[in-house]
């Protein structure tokens, strides 16, 4: 949650770990608060804090459904990718759908084509494709070790993150390079995979920090599941960078990626690219801050005889501001993408094939603190795309906090997943029309939730939602009877449950279980048809539970094992229920130097998890071994 | 959604937790009668190299009795003069400097304490940021070369313990 980060730049100085004379300026913007010295050791330690880096903070006081994978949790699971390491979350729906390919989603529409309102932003850069409002995570390969956390929204984030947040949102935050100085080596080799990953940190100066990072991996490919078998094994390599300085109130990081893989299908198959990111952020007063950020990102995927180019630049700035019960924060971006869509396979033409697109927001929102217990949050973004006119997305949110350990909330919001290029501009004549008149698909959702410390060993989150959707895409005749056309018919409303809880029973023994349910019922507008038998739905389990238990052995042996059941997807063909687990045995010889084993889907030799009769091939058992070096 | 600064007020800073627990990490430690300050003497918690911490430090330090005894404040450059100290918090201006720190307090019954922020070095005990909570590790093998006794009760919290071979 980039913006959230930012919001609290307001009160935590970047340098307050680096000087005496913020350390005064923290005790007095804290003063009654500070006297943590009536509190035990074992209260300090459960105590949430403010992070200085903004990166590790708890997010027991923001108003929303949120889970927060650490980097910790990943380094000590099977994950080695960032879509496995998501399956950690409970709130998100994971199905692999190839060696490469994951379909993810939160509260519905899960599949390949279909998971279009899950924003992902990694390290504050969108990934998320104009081209078809999906997020093709084949393309982000880094190296799990990097990760400092990833923060899960599920429900809509349009106001703060714009477009696209109509179901969730994804953010994952790399560490900063003043965390990683040293070196790190990690290698596994297994009967699916094998990997290469190395990194390497040096401080700059005082307060500044430079890190590199190649990573080099090779999957086999997945026998044939919904779908024939298709050539999916997947190699490749991503290669990268991240500095970070802080001087003072001010906090600059510079950071970029640069990747290639191959999908061994047809020669010259596979994707490649790389981007550039900067942002500057600064404190000019106790009550107010700056953030700039810049980003250019150009990715490049060939795929049978397709061609897919996408340049994007983004600038956004936002500000900060507290004045007595109001702390406001508002901004303002600009995106421009620049894109190409070759088919030379079949007749689905972009048609142009190459455009230039815009978006614009502008948005502000004001947390009012009502009383010291109660606050409420009223939000508004404005966004224009190329495609749309002005887009407002609103959230009215009220946060309680009768206690220190227990947060209510709830909320309503709006949010639409506006028209990509393929909903647009997609034709087959004298199949399929361009649809010029595609409009956003839009959501109102209305949410509540809880969030606390029932005891000290536990922690409890429980959110409901209920949602109402109207213009998802549908596809009808226009003509007598042809072409068809992408169209806004159907609509309908989806509610559900998302729980979770995590006890720590002992210094050594964690248990984690969750627990999500969906319920969908839509219909066509008046006088509809949707030739495409509600495709655009997706196909989503009733169900998912999810327990992992993390048990600290002895100082050496760490044992952490997970396991999922996921509700079967309906309707023809089904794939049906499945439960599978995951574990990961490790023995750390040292500081230095840590051996482990682990495995994913151990329960069955293979299993299905995407109903994607093309591409859709089944999950396997995989069993590695691995070490990681740190110098 | 973005501003949870409101309710984060509640929340100390990281540092804050840092201070309030370094002086309390006295009451869990025993050190070898011959470094024990006489009765009624003050126990001597050293700063030795960078202070990040400020008054936050010595308002805990100030507040802080054990078995009768009060907590004395010294900040130190750099180790020179860390022998009269019983417990540290240890930071150098570089990784290296923290290491020259650490060794040079190397055959002193000094508890160390370091921070994982300012780097990989690790004193006796070591901060880190776990699921957002301030919590450490602790190098009770090491403490023991020194002839430091430490807790139980300050063990069970540390996220990792390196024991001591007995």
């Amino acid at each position: 949650m980039t913006k959230k980060h930012f919001a609290v730049l307001l009160l935590v100085s970047t340098a307050s770990i680096h000087g005496p004379a913020i350390a005064n300026a923290q005790e007095s913007m804290f003063e009654s608060e500070q006297d943590l010295s009536g509190l035990s050791i074992e209260e300090l330690a459960q105590i949430p804090v403010r992070s200085a880096s903004k990166r590790e903070e708890p997010l027991s006081h923001v108003p929303t459904a949120m889970f927060v994978i650490t980097g910790d949790e990943i380094a000590a699971s099977a994950a080695n990718s960032v879509p496995e390491a998501l399956r950690l979350a409970p709130n998100l729906q994971v199905q692999q759908v190839d060696a490469r390919q994951y379909a993810i989603s939160a509260r519905g529409f899960n599949g390949i084509e279909t998971s279009n309102k899950l924003l992902v932003l990694l390290d504050g850069r969108s990934v998320y494709s104009p081209l078809a409002s999906t997020v093709f995570w084949e393309l982000h390969n880094r190296p799990v070790e990097d990760i400092a956390q990833i923060e899960i929204i599920s429900g809509p984030g349009g106001t703060l993150y714009g477009p696209n947040a109509v179901n969730g949102v994804v953010n994952l935050i790399t560490r900063d390079a003043r965390d990683t100085v040293g070196g790190l080596v990690r290698a596994t080799a297994g009967n699916r995979e094998r990997t290469l990953a190395a990194r390497y940190g040096a401080p700059i100066g005082e307060n500044g920090a430079l890190r590199v990072y190649g990573q080099y991996y090779d999957r086999e490919g997945l026998p044939g599941g919904a779908g024939p078998d298709t050539n999916d094994r997947f190699r490749g390599w991503q290669a990268g960078f991240r500095s970070d300085f802080d001087g003072g109130p001010s906090h600059f990081t510079i950071q970029g990626d640069v990747f290639d893989s191959d999908t061994g299908r047809l020669n010259g198959d596979g994707d490649r690219g790389h981007n550039l990111l900067a942002r500057w952020t600064t404190q000019r007063s106790e009550a107010s801050a700056i953030r700039v950020q810049a980003y250019y990102d150009h990715i490049e995927r060939n795929f049978l005889l397709v061609h897919d180019s996408l340049q994007t630049f983004d600038l956004e700035t936002q500000f900060n501001l507290t004045a007595g019960v109001h702390e406001i924060v508002a901004g303002g971006g600009i995106r421009t993408t620049r894109d190409e869509f070759i088919n030379n396979l079949n007749n689905f033409q972009l048609v142009p094939p190459s455009r230039r697109l815009w978006v614009y927001n502008a948005f502000v929102q004001d947390r009012i603190g009502l009383t010291p217990e109660l606050s409420l949050i009223l939000g508004i973004k404005a966004e224009q795309t190329s495609f749309t006119g002005v887009e407002l997305l609103p959230n009215v949110r009220a946060a309680w906090h009768p206690n220190p350990e227990t947060l209510l909330w709830a909320a309503v919001s709006r949010a639409v997943r506006t028209p990509s290029r393929i909903d647009r501009q997609l034709a087959a004549l004298p199949l399929l029309a361009a649809a010029d008149a595609f409009a956003s698909e839009k959501l109102i959702a209305f949410e509540a939730g809880y969030r606390g410390q029932p005891t000290l060993r536990t922690s409890l989150t429980v959110s409901v939602f209920y949602n109402l959707y109207e213009d998802i895409r549908t596809t009808e005749f226009i003509g007598n009877p042809l072409p068809i056309q992408l169209r806004n018919g159907l609509e309908g409303h989806s509610y559900g449950i998302e729980a979770w809880s995590s006890t720590q029973f002992a210094s050594w023994w964690r248990l984690s279980l969750g627990l999500t349910t969906l319920w969908k019922s839509f219909e066509m507008a008046p006088g509809r048809t949707d030739l495409a038998g509600f495709a655009s739905l997706g196909r989503d389990p009733d169900y998912q539970l999810l327990a992992r238990s993390h048990m600290i052995l002895n100082d050496r042996l760490h044992l952490n094992a997970g396991l999922r059941w996921v509700g079967e997807l309906e309707p023809q063909p089904g794939i049906a229920s499945y439960v599978e687990a995951d574990a990961r045995l490790s023995y750390r010889m040292s500081d230095q130097i840590e051996f482990y084993v682990a495995g994913q889907n151990l329960l069955h030799r293979r299993h299905l998890e995407s109903a994607d009769t093309v591409r859709g091939q089944a999950a396997q058992r995989s069993l590695y071994a691995g070490t990681r070096l740190r110098f | 959604m973005a501003s949870a600064p409101a309710s984060l007020r509640a929340q100390p800073t990281e540092q804050a937790v840092k201070a309030a627990f370094i002086p309390k990490f006295a009451r869990y430690v025993e050190w070898p009668a011959a470094a024990m300050p006489g009765p009624r003497q003050p126990l001597v918690l050293c700063v030795i190299g960078r202070d990040p911490f400020g008054q936050l430090l010595d308002r805990a330090a100030s507040s802080e009795t054990i078995g009768g005894r009060s907590v004395t404040l010294r900040r130190l450059p750099s180790a020179d003069g860390g022998e009269g100290c019983h417990f540290a918090f240890v930071q150098g201006a570089t990784g290296a400097d923290t290491t020259r720190y650490l060794l040079a307090l190397r055959n002193q019954p000094i508890l160390t304490i370091t921070d994982g922020r300012a780097g990989p070095q690790r004193g006796m005990i070591h901060f880190t940021i776990s699921s957002g909570r301030v919590r450490f590790f602790i190098d009770e093998a090491t403490a023991a070369q020194r002839g430091l006794v430490i807790s139980s009760r300050l063990l069970a919290l540390a996220l990792g313990v390196r024991q001591r071979r007995s």
